[in-house]
């Protein structure tokens, strides 16, 4: 009972800071979201109105191709980021394994990673421009017409997601790397003994091996393209014309340029439970584990 | 030991009322520049001290990074700066919520350039200082350029596009007209122009104040009939970074650049610089800094003294830095540099206007920047454009 208490005690400073600095502003964020800017409590209608507005959902967008609205986008960037970015991680850490060097390249290849997400904006905008781009200056070599990838509604938002690619495969390719290293030589040598080719190796003992990291990798990625904001912020502040707004990006706007912050209050509670709902996988994983 | 003991005590008693003092002679100011426009405005700060023997510190916030933190300290009832340079409308709004000092009788209205207060003046109170000014008179060529090729500046709107065409035509060339971009309010300043010069300074006011609508048949026309034709024929390059469009422009791959009078302090040689508005204009924006003191300064008597020196003798010392037209009337002809005089030679018979987007700011501001990216490279999309401005301008 003593001991009990005392463990308690023990929880009681995490659980204040906790409760000021999480759990208050989030409750607080999704009661401001059922109000009125005159604060009058309006329950959904906040929802009603902000889903539909056309900087969230544009259904105009889908007939011609380009600006389908934040929502859209975000969900487009999970769709090519994260299987990009997980499938390049796991390739590159496979290949890199047995390469003399191999430091230096994931080096190289994590820098992305380390830099700042706004500077990574910056830099991107300058990749793909079409007069000092190294992109366009590529593409021309296939006489394609040099232009600014970020400039054109067409070709931003995809623009902005392979930049991101190049940004965030560092982060997977270290943990697949980690990962690799933990699955027992044994397994692979046994396997080898039993006359296995190597593509049999790799789909029936190292992927489900590592089951486990790819959990994270694509949890982290999912959370991360939820709450992309910097590259597009310093690349093309979601433009032109809406065509790579994001709801980050989006809410920021509602808060601190329209001043609208019930509405900044919908869309921050509308990430929140997008990202619980990516959290899922990787908080069961680690449930069963403890289990 | 007793007395090291009230030594010690004494020293704490000097240096708290040392501190205490110190902070009673000192200022914060909230300034948006940065390098060598900071440095222009230094000299400003350095003549109030000399005179009043308060101490100001500048610290650099630009409008967009204030408007992030600005609501959440004043609804805390604190403040970054005692006297902090914003949007007009920002300050405007703040100050029907009470989060802005009033000054009225710090200055004298009447010695400022007619209609420079107004965005600062609520139901006769005054909120705050129009300081110095940049002016947007229309496109800026090199001198050496136009000899060098025989051509001239245009007297009509159809010898306007002759001179395009005529500079497409040169080797080397990318387009007549740079288009500046970032976060898009260059291309903003080029619209705006095109309003003003073909719809008259009355239609940009009607503009700014809700009475007529982006949609009605006037403004589609101008932009229809006048900007969509120009953009159609690749007369305005692809928007590229404002900065780096400047070089390119000075570099001779574009003819002329849209852009504001602060340009005459980033080139190279300001004694190259002409100017042309679009033939037939009357009116020119005259993009003023405003400044303001939040209700929660600890020290509003010294503030005060700041953003009266501001105004007026600060706004003398300023414009003599170059790059700055002063809205204080009895600023001299003579404070100016060469090409800043020229500048403001610009605003005689002109009609001085507000700038457009930051006069009506807000969710406004953002799609008219955005909108106009986008129809600098899909001008086919102008109905659509249009629709949205109307709609955020609501």
């Amino acid at each position: 009972m003593k001991q009990k208490l005392s463990r308690s005690l023990f929880l009681i400073p995490a659980l204040a800071l906790l409760s000021i600095f999480v759990v208050y502003p989030v409750v607080n964020t999704i009661y401001l979201s059922f109000l009125s800017p005159e604060g009058e409590f309006v329950f959904l209608s906040n929802y009603a109105d902000i889903l539909t507005r056309r900087e969230i959902v544009n259904p105009r967008g889908f007939a011609r191709g380009f600006a389908f609205g934040a929502l859209p986008h975000n969900l487009l960037w999970t769709l090519i980021h994260l299987p990009l970015t997980v499938f390049l991680g796991l390739v590159l850490a496979v290949i890199l394994r047995h390469v003399k060097g191999k430091v230096i390249i994931k080096s190289v290849i994590f820098l992305g990673m380390v830099t700042p997400m706004i500077i990574a904006g910056v830099l991107l905008r300058f990749i793909f421009d079409g007069r000092a781009g190294i992109v366009p200056a590529v593409f021309s070599i296939f006489g394609v017409a040099p232009r600014t990838l970020t400039a054109h509604p067409d070709t931003a938002l995809i623009a902005l997601i392979l930049g991101s690619v190049w940004i965030w495969t560092g982060f997977s390719m270290v943990l697949y790397s980690a990962g690799l290293g933990t699955i027992p030589k044994e397994l692979n040598e046994a396997a080898q003994i039993d006359g296995a080719t190597p593509q049999r190796i790799f789909f029936k003992i190292t992927i489900p091996m590592l089951k486990p990291i790819t959990t994270v990798v694509v949890t982290m990625t999912l959370l991360w393209n939820l709450r992309i904001f910097d590259i597009v912020y310093a690349a093309t502040m979601g433009g032109p014309g809406g065509a790579t707004n994001v709801l980050a990006l989006q809410m920021f706007f509602y808060a601190f340029r329209h001043l609208e912050f019930n509405s900044a209050a919908v869309v921050a509670t509308v990430l929140m439970f997008l990202a619980m709902v990516a959290a899922t996988p990787m908080i069961r994983s680690a449930w069963r584990e403890s289990q | 030991m007793k007395r090291l003991l009230m030594l010690t005590l004494l020293l704490v008693l000097v240096s708290g009322v040392a501190l205490f003092a110190a902070e009673e002679e000192s200022l914060v100011i909230a300034v948006p520049w940065a390098g060598a426009e900071l440095e222009a405005f230094l000299p400003v700060l350095r003549a109030f001290t000399d005179e009043t023997g308060i101490e100001v510190t500048a610290i650099t916030l630009r409008a967009e990074d204030l408007a992030v933190f600005l609501p959440a300290q004043f609804a805390a009832g604190i403040t970054v700066a005692d006297v902090i340079f914003m949007w007009g409308w920002f300050i405007e709004e703040k100050a029907r919520a009470g989060h802005v000092l009033p000054i009225t009788g710090v200055i004298d209205p009447a010695d400022f350039l007619i209609g420079a207060l107004d965005p600062m003046t609520i139901d006769d109170q005054l909120y705050g200082i129009a300081y110095t000014g940049k002016v947007k008179p229309g496109f800026w060529y090199r001198r050496s350029f136009f000899e060098e090729h025989g051509l001239a500046e245009p007297a009509t709107w159809e010898e306007f596009v002759a001179l395009l065409e005529e500079i497409a035509q040169i080797p080397g060339i990318v387009a007549p007209i740079a288009s500046g971009n970032g976060v898009g309010w260059p291309l903003s300043d080029i619209a705006e122009h095109f309003l003003i010069a073909f719809g008259g300074p009355e239609l940009h006011k009607a503009l700014i104040a809700g009475e007529i609508a982006w949609t009605d048949p006037i403004v589609e026309a101008i932009f229809a009939d006048r900007l969509v034709p120009l953009l159609e024929a690749g007369h305005f390059g692809e928007p590229t970074e404002w900065t780096m469009a400047k070089a390119l422009w000075w570099g001779n791959d574009y003819g002329l650049f849209n852009m504001g009078s602060w340009l005459t302090g980033m080139v190279e040689d300001p004694e190259d610089l002409g100017v042309f508005a679009l033939p037939g204009t009357e009116g020119i924006v005259f993009g003023i800094d405003y400044a303001f003191i939040p209700a929660y300064t600890q020290r509003p008597a010294a503030a005060k003294e700041l953003i009266n020196f501001l105004a007026t003798r600060g706004q003398v010392i300023q414009v003599g830095e170059g790059g700055h037209l002063a809205t204080y009337i009895q600023v001299p002809l003579e404070a100016y540099p060469p090409v800043d005089a020229m500048v403001a030679g610009l605003l005689v018979d002109m009609v001085a206007l507000p700038d457009l987007d930051d006069t009506i700011g807000g969710a406004f501001q953002l799609a008219f920047w955005d909108q106009l990216k986008f129809l600098w490279v899909a001008p086919e999309m102008l109905p659509e454009v249009l629709e949205i401005l109307e709609e955020k301008a609501q």
